[in-house]
């Protein structure tokens, strides 16, 4: 019953189960400092209208990341595309590119994301972003939520709130955080925390594009909740050069596991 | 006048809405009804009908009116009471349906515990998804959860142990519940009185049930029950629930005021599937027994009782149609005083409810009751009936919240 975890598989990788065990991106990344990561407007950045998931997500300044092609043009530029095996695209899949060369530590703007509830669901589902980012969680239902996570890179609790009642958590561990809600036990989301700069997610179309990627040698990994593929068929280890974009596709061999299904219908006298 | 009364409680869930923590929710109902039906004499009026109304009984009734009054303790502690009325001549005007107090800590690890204690329904239902167990999807109750609203509640504690699947990667979750509860030695009597019924009129927990006058909630052996049941969500798609139950009732215990021990005990199994949006199918079995009298004498009554329904609802919009199929049956094996209490029978059943607004709801339901029972021979009638019942219903919710 209890499903391979993809991000468990990393052989020298150190990332581990979904219960909270180090996401990390392996070691020292071939970062310069000279090389500022794109800035994320915390306002607005959208990403492209998109997946049923991500629908009225008003999520996310890293979809920023890869929605927007760097004007500043250094690096290269991974394009991604993530597709089952009959060929339908696949959105909301993370991509995390980790280095394998030596990094240096890289500043970075405080960087803010929002993880909704709407509907009795996460919004979005799945929520990337880099350590140090702090994470909003407005609850738009009618009624109250108890948020918490019990997973070992950010534990936490928000006591019963409706709208945006708590101030923003810190994620400053990598790791995967699964959220819960202790009174809609159907409620469950995803936040991925990564120490990448390299990191995207793909689109309705199934694609992403990872912009301004130094070159060097990298495992690219892409990890969603409703992949049911083995995570070694989930990683691809690429050489990024000054030249060309890199494409990477990945064909899924199993079918997506079945998607949450926010409830339009239902309304505050619902029980659960 | 009302408007402004309307007016004044929709401000207030706004205002309350606002807050950051509600300690205080108040969720109303009243639940009125046009109602034709055909029916042979209801048993909430001493006959042995099987739904709620009658002949006699029809026209414009009260369907329900209802107060849930939910009270925040502290964080993971809060209390619960549901106060109805049915207006049928219950013994008090308005009973208590439920209330108890519920601690359920934030998860620290992938098991959730969860204990409730005071009275509240058994978690048996997979039909009653609402506030107040209400339906979403019909009117009347499948003939197995009517018996559950009618004759069962738990008065004691119960514990739960939820496995949090999604901590491992599992969309899903797999909850151990256990109950143990006094005061249902009386838990057997309806049924055996007058067979299967479908209704929307639960008892409450200091009331009476139309010929059992004597009261439903009784303890005098000392000897506690209890349940046991499991269930399984997978994918919030599917839901699988199994719970035993035993009252452990000395069936040779009576007293002096009349009251008797019914010793009753089934299995059930339900099951929930949603294979897409708008579609729900659920369908729910259970068998049991129930005995009353010494055990090993010859004239003790020994009755075995069986039910199963199948649900298949469509929400389109703001409109839900539902059609259900219902099979009971009674066989009693041993006790004759009389004609055997053999309950045979089957029922179907339509509804449409439609949400109007936030707090209006409209809702048409048709029934009909095929049933086969001997003893109806005592009340003159032949033992085969035919009850219909069609209703119309208009819903208004309300809710109050305080900080």
């Amino acid at each position: 019953m209890r499903r391979h975890n993809p991000l468990a598989s990393g052989r020298n990788f150190a990332l581990r189960g979904i219960s909270g065990h180090r996401f990390r991106a392996l070691g020292p990344c071939a970062y310069s400092s000279s090389m500022p990561v794109p800035p994320v407007d915390p306002s607005g950045a959208r990403r492209a209208p998109a997946s049923r998931l991500a629908a009225g997500a008003a999520c996310v300044g890293l979809a920023a990341l890869l929605a927007i092609s760097p004007a500043a043009a250094s690096g290269t530029d991974v394009a991604v595309t993530v597709r089952t095996a009959k060929g339908a695209p696949v959105a909301d899949v993370v991509l995390v590119l980790e280095a394998a060369g030596a990094v240096t530590p890289h500043h970075r703007e405080k960087q803010t994301a929002r993880m909704e509830q709407r509907e009795r669901h996460f919004k979005p589902e799945l929520l990337v972003v880099e350590t140090g980012t702090l994470v909003d969680f407005p609850n738009n239902d009618s009624v109250s939520h108890q948020v918490y996570s019990f997973s070992t890179p950010r534990r936490f609790q928000l006591s019963l709130y409706r709208g945006s009642a708590h101030p923003p958590i810190a994620f400053n561990t990598a790791g995967l955080v699964v959220l819960g809600c202790n009174i809609h036990d159907e409620m469950v989301g995803y936040i991925l925390v990564t120490d990448s700069p390299y990191h995207g997610q793909t689109d309705a179309h199934g694609t992403a594009r990872i912009a301004g990627v130094p070159a060097g040698a990298y495992l690219i990994r892409a990890w969603a909740p409703r992949i049911a593929d083995p995570p070694a068929s989930l990683e691809r280890r690429i050489e990024v050069g000054d030249g060309a974009e890199v494409a990477v596709n990945f064909s899924l061999s199993k079918p997506l596991l079945a998607a949450p299904t926010p409830r339009p219908g239902r309304t505050e006298w619902d029980a659960y | 006048m009302r408007r402004a009364a309307c007016a004044l409680v929709v401000s207030l869930g706004i205002v309350g809405g606002a807050t950051a923590q509600e300690r205080l929710i108040v969720d109303g109902l009243i639940d009125l009804r046009a109602v034709h039906t055909d029916a042979t004499p209801s048993f909430l009026y001493g006959g042995l009908g099987r739904v709620r109304f009658d002949d006699d009984h029809e026209g414009l009734r009260l369907g329900r009116a209802s107060l849930g009054i939910r009270l925040r303790l502290t964080e993971t502690l809060g209390a619960t009471v549901v106060a109805d009325t049915y207006d049928d001549g219950d013994t008090n005007a308005v009973g208590v349906s439920e209330a108890f107090v519920q601690w359920r800590p934030f998860p620290s690890n992938s098991i959730r515990w969860q204990a409730k204690a005071g009275a509240f329904h058994l978690p048996v239902s997979l039909e009653h998804r609402l506030l107040g167990w209400m339906s979403p999807y019909t009117l009347s109750a499948s003939a197995l959860n009517t018996w559950i609203g009618e004759e069962f509640r738990v008065i004691g504690t119960e514990v739960e142990a939820r496995w949090l699947g999604a901590a491992s990667g599992y969309r899903g979750d797999i909850s151990l519940v256990g109950g143990v509860y006094g005061w249902n030695e009386g838990a057997g009597a309806v049924i055996a009185e007058r067979g299967w019924a479908l209704t929307d009129r639960p008892s409450v927990a200091f009331g009476e049930l139309g010929r059992q006058r004597a009261g439903l909630y009784y303890q005098f052996d000392r000897q506690p029950g209890w349940y046991g049941g499991v269930t399984w969500r997978h994918h919030e798609r599917f839901e699988l629930r199994a719970l035993h139950y035993d009252n452990r009732a000395d069936p040779a215990a009576s007293n002096l005021a009349g009251y008797s021990g019914w010793n009753t005990r089934f299995n059930t199994l339900g099951a929930r599937w949603e294979p897409v949006d708008p579609v729900t199918l659920t369908a729910q079995y259970i068998e049991g027994r129930t005995a009353i009298g010494p055990n090993g004498a010859p004239d003790q009554f020994l009755m075995d009782l069986s039910a199963w329904y199948a649900l298949a609802s469509v929400e389109v919009g703001r409109t839900r149609v539902s059609a259900r199929y219902d099979s009971f049956a009674t066989q009693q094996t041993q006790g004759f005083y009389g004609p055997p209490a053999d309950d045979a029978g089957h029922a179907l059943t339509v509804a449409v409810i439609r949400r109007l607004a936030e707090r209006w709801e409209i809702a048409a339901e048709w029934l009909r009751v095929d049933s086969r029972f001997p003893p109806r021979y005592w009340a003159g009638l032949p033992a085969a009936a035919t009850d219909t019942q069609v209703q119309l219903a208009l819903r208004y919710r309300f809710r109050f919240e305080a900080g």
